[in-house]
């Protein structure tokens, strides 16, 4: 770290400017106008009488406060993460610690096909396995014939599938890369403590990435919080998923009523309440001594 | 450093306003006058957005005829898939295109946005009016003597697709009335199969049935909206729906995947009371059942009666904003009454023309291989003609479905009933009615 | 500058803790096939649907109810492929080549702003550099739904909406990759370099272009293969720009077409194939980047 001089000003402007000035106008801004716009409610006179945005205050928060299938949504992703954050981090650590451990072979193809469902749009993903699941058109129908993964009871847990396949080999990415990063020395001096491959993983590397994790979990909690795409595509599949499923899909079909002040109010919520979240996840790790 | 960022801030600021006030902008020119629709000199460029997916080559018949008004087409996703969101967002902007494809069931959320140019200042547009089937020219006029929010494209009306020869095999009598069907159900479902499903999701098929029975979901006097989905027609189509489900005589696959064609494909599925496009859904979703189907009048309420719903159909609107009023009104009506536009539009896209002369075309004179040569399109004529003309749609129809469907999914999967769910779907809809201070009685 | 050259050579090297040890033959070998089957079954997780989607698209409609879901039947790829390229006058490869131009570009200036701009956050000690990094990892909370109206307005505002430019310019802005590029500097930019090279009379710009990018390649690369993706998988942002589909991506054609299939329902069979074809690109940009990711995973090892 330089300490702070003026000759480095113009060198400083000069790399964080170009980031700084196009989030500014596409990050910032429009964040701005949806807050703006959450301040406003419609007026008309008739039944076809033109509208009106006047200032409303705070009319439209209150709307969101008192709206119930928004909060059971909420609730809905928070169940979500909980389960399903937690399987995928641990799965892709297994596999991360496994093509660390040098007991595997091919690793190379393994990365690869890890990481191929990456590729996949969260849409297509969502639609592909939704012929996956469906009783007569899956190639697993010993499964499905027996077992309504599209019944209101389970197709919150399908659903956690399509994210977790899409998502596993991602996250194993990056956790097999900061195991990459632990400095060999590391190692001798745990082998002549005469510590095995497990005992390695699990007191050495596993607290040694605990960043990485953090982050890997980090941005997790903020894609279930987020879920649009898979909840959207599983409504022509599944009786059991409404218009307010999740959060972000009743931003979603808010504007398109078109009600723009409503929708606008609850992505500053959803937007607020991410940020409560993840920020209290940070402090909780950071007070446990992770960095 | 400090004033450079004051400066950049005050630039933030003023965009972030103009932006803001972007919305309240294109209220300037609003109001209820008619339009003055006078001809423009010289050349025009139109732009029209449709998700109809071969109209490139609909236009471009008109585009070489007319050098001086050229249309250029975008496409899009289907209208509640993007479409009409994309049209709520530009006409906020102050952008939208000259003309635009709106269903009938929207047209008045884009009235109620004061997105549609009133053509009735156009001769041309106000003596077509006789052209076209009634109960259309009502959805583009709003019954307003002198109005016309837009120009009447196609029809849905609607009829019973069935199995002709899994019926005659069965010796199960084809139904003419709703209780002959609910009878042939109960056979159907003995021989391993299902009369039709119970579709959860297509709020507007149920509305075509309700329609039918003389059910009226919206009214508006002037000053108010009333919203009734509990009046005693459609609580009959809701009641007789409910019994179906709860003696498991419907299945409940969701329609529009490819396990709902599967039933077809496969003999499962035996009918399908559906709208006149249907025609193409079926013959492309169940190749293998081809000439095995037969097409009858929708069933009756009261043996005798003579009455068919709709479901679907589209009307071609002048967005607010258009320059053009008058050549978009001319392209508008080109593109729906001219024999030759109709002809394209029902080869390449399968539209029924929501003209009285479009049911003469030739292409819907013929019979059809995969009905068994039968002319169905004549049965959709005379549906056509049956449809009641004072059917209201709200303006703020793509909430209504989705909480309707919401309500109807629970019921399907036994939670719940339809009752209930059109009960709720109605409230909510008052809900959403005030939240945009669009007054309603209660 | 040797420190990352030794690195990635530590990689090659089987297995490091066991090596050598008499004992732990025996409990290698079973650890392995314990190993080798957890992989194997992880594998079949992940690749399986792939693996359907590659059958699915190489059959004709009618044959994709009844047949083996999981196994050719009348093999009908090419033929597909060319309905799909021939479809209305080669849209499909319309939108291809729109995808790559969207994402290609973006991607590449993207990555480079953000490496600049990670890498002054872990170089220079400025006035509100903690505050800027803060601001930039809140950007990452807002969701897209939020951002696309008013981004559309903007761009109304400007008469630039639906153009190239109002999808292109808004996907530049990438602050995970903020996130990434300051994380992978502070470990892989020693200071005594940069000292160095201030002392033979280079620039902070110029010492950033020829010494510290080269450092920071392999960060550099993972960034932008991530931003790559999700460039190439967003739908909703031009959804709402675009109204002609000549500038439509890949993923909102087939959107597009998914949601036609009511009207026109031969595009159902176009949409499988489509979606198959869609991924192509992303697979073949990780495979021709493999070799960049293999030399380099191991740089942040400097810390």
């Amino acid at each position: 770290m330089r300490s702070p001089t003026k000759r480095y000003t113009r060198a400083v402007m000069f790399f964080v400017l170009p980031f700084a000035v196009l989030f500014a106008l596409f990050y910032l801004i429009p964040i701005g106008y949806a807050i703006v716009q959450s301040l406003f409610v419609v007026e008309r006179t008739g039944t076809f009488g033109p509208a009106r945005e006047v200032f409303g205050g705070l009319a439209q928060y209150q709307r969101v406060f008192s709206d119930g299938p928004f909060w059971t949504s909420v609730a809905r992703v928070l169940l979500f993460g909980v389960v399903q954050v937690p399987v995928m981090l641990g799965l892709a650590l297994l596999f991360a610690l496994l093509l660390d451990s040098g007991l595997v072979k091919g690793r190379r193809f393994f990365r690869l096909a890890f990481f191929l469902p990456y590729a996949v749009p969260g849409v297509v993903a969502a639609i592909m396995w939704g012929y996956l699941y469906s009783p007569n058109l899956s190639p697993f129908t010993a499964v499905t014939a027996n077992l309504d993964l599209l019944s209101a009871d389970l197709v919150l847990w399908s659903m956690a599938n399509v994210v977790t396949w899409v998502f596993v080999g991602y996250n194993m990415l990056i956790l097999y890369s900061a195991l990459l990063a632990i400095p060999q020395e590391i190692y001798e001096a745990a082998k002549l403590d005469g510590a095995g491959p497990i005992r390695t993983a699990i007191s050495i590397k596993v607290p040694l990435i605990l960043p990485a994790l953090v982050l890997t979990t980090v941005f997790s909690i903020i894609g279930t919080l987020q879920l649009l795409a898979e909840p959207q595509v599983f409504r022509s599949f599944s009786s059991a998923v409404n218009s307010t499923y999740t959060p972000n899909l009743t931003v979603y079909s808010t504007s398109a009523i078109p009600n723009f002040s409503l929708a606008a109010a609850f992505s500053v919520v959803l937007a607020l309440s991410i940020f409560v979240l993840s920020f209290a996840f940070l402090k909780t790790t950071q007070r446990r001594g992770i960095r | 450093m400090r004033s450079r960022l004051r400066a950049s801030s005050i630039i933030l600021i003023s965009a972030l306003a103009a932006a803001a006030c972007s919305g309240t902008e294109t209220d300037a020119t609003s109001g209820s006058a008619k339009s003055a629709c006078a001809p423009t000199q010289g050349k025009v460029e139109l732009t029209f957005t449709s998700w109809i997916p071969e109209i490139q080559s609909v236009v471009e018949a008109w585009n070489a005829k007319n050098p001086n008004v050229q249309v250029k087409v975008q496409t899009g996703p289907a209208g509640n898939a993007g479409t009409y969101q994309n049209f709520s967002n530009q006409l906020k902007a102050g952008n939208a295109p000259d003309l635009g494809q709106v269903e009938y069931d929207t047209l008045p959320s884009f009235r109620v946005q004061d997105g549609l140019t009133d053509l009735g200042g156009c001769d041309i547009v106000m003596k077509a009016k006789d052209q076209f089937v009634e109960w259309t020219w009502n959805q583009v006029s709003f019954g307003e003597q002198g109005s016309a929010f837009g120009v009447p494209q196609d029809a849905g009306p609607m009829a019973m697709f069935y199995r002709k020869d899994l019926f005659e095999k069965n010796g199960i009598k084809v139904p003419t009335t709703w209780q002959e069907y609910a009878d042939a159900a109960a056979k159907v479902k003995q021989t391993g199969g299902y009369i039709t499903n119970f579709s959860q999701v297509d709020i507007n098929q149920f509305a075509g049935m309700a329609w039918q029975a003389g059910g009226h979901w919206f009214a508006n006097d002037g000053n108010a909206w009333s919203v009734t989905f509990t009046d005693p027609a459609t609580t009959k189509v809701a009641d007789y729906w409910q019994d179906l489900i709860n003696r498991k005589l419907v299945s409940a696959v969701p329609p529009w995947t490819p396990e709902w064609n599967n039933a077809y494909n496969s003999d499962k599925a035996w009918t399908w009371v559906s709208a006149v496009w249907g025609a193409n859904t079926i013959a492309t979703g169940a190749p293998k059942t081809a000439g095995k189907w037969a097409v009858a009048p929708m069933p009756q309420w009261n043996a005798g009666e003579a009455s068919a719903g709709n479901w679907g159909g589209s009307s071609t609107v002048v967005f607010k904003g258009s320059k053009h009023p008058y050549e978009a009104a001319q392209f508008a009506l080109w593109l729906n009454t001219s024999e030759e536009a109709l002809t394209l539009l029902n080869q390449k896209a399968n539209l029924y023309p929501a003209t009285k002369a479009g049911a003469q075309l030739p292409a819907l004179k013929k019979g059809v291989e995969f009905y068994g040569g039968q002319p169905i399109y004549d049965v959709f004529a005379e549906a056509s003609g049956q449809v009641k003309p004072d059917f209201v749609w709200g303006p703020t129809m793509t909430k209504t479905y989705t909480d309707a469907s919401d309500g109807f999914k629970a019921a399907v999967s036994g939670k719940g009933t339809l009752g209930e769910a059109l009960k709720s779907a109605q409230d909510s809809t008052i809900a959403t009615l005030k939240s945009q201070s669009i007054p309603v009685k209660e | 500058m040797s420190v990352t050259v030794t690195t990635p050579v530590r990689r090659q090297s089987g297995p490091r803790v066991d090596a050598g040890r008499p004992a732990a033959v025996r409990d290698s070998l079973l650890s392995r096939t314990a190993a080798m089957a957890v992989m194997a079954v992880a594998t079949a997780y992940v690749l399986v649907p792939l693996w359907w989607l590659v059958v699915g698209a190489s059959k004709d409609e009618s044959q994709l109810i009844d047949g083996n879901p999981l196994w050719f039947s009348d093999f009908q790829l090419f033929t597909n492929l060319s309905d799909l390229f021939q479809y209305r006058d080669g849209l499909f490869l319309q939108w291809l080549l729109n995808s790559v131009a969207y994402t290609g570009g973006a991607a590449l200036l993207g990555t480079l702003f953000a490496g600049m701009c990670g890498y002054a956050l872990a170089v220079y000690r400025f006035p509100g550099r903690e505050m800027l990094f803060n601001i930039v990892l809140g950007g990452v909370l807002v969701p897209a739904t939020a951002l696309a109206l008013p981004l559309f307005l903007m761009f109304s505002q400007l008469h630039a909406a639906n153009t190239f430019w109002s999808v292109f310019l808004p996907s530049i802005v990438n602050p995970f990759g903020v996130y990434l590029a300051r994380v992978y500097a502070s470990a892989s930019v020693p200071s005594d370099l940069l000292e160095a090279a201030r002392i033979d009379g280079a620039g902070e710009v110029r010492t950033f272009f020829t010494v510290s990018i080269r450092l920071m390649t392999p960060a550099l690369i993972t960034i932008f293969l991530f931003h790559f993706v999700a460039i190439w998988n967003n739908f909703l942002l031009p959804l709402i720009m675009l109204g002609d589909e000549r500038l439509f991506p890949v993923t909102l054609g087939l959107y597009t077409w998914n949601s036609q299939v009511d009207q026109n329902p031969q595009l159902r069979g176009l949409v499988l194939i489509g979606a198959l074809m869609s991924i192509v690109p992303v697979v073949l940009v990780f495979l021709s980047l493999q070799r960049f990711w293999r030399a380099g995973l191991g740089t942040g090892s400097l810390k």
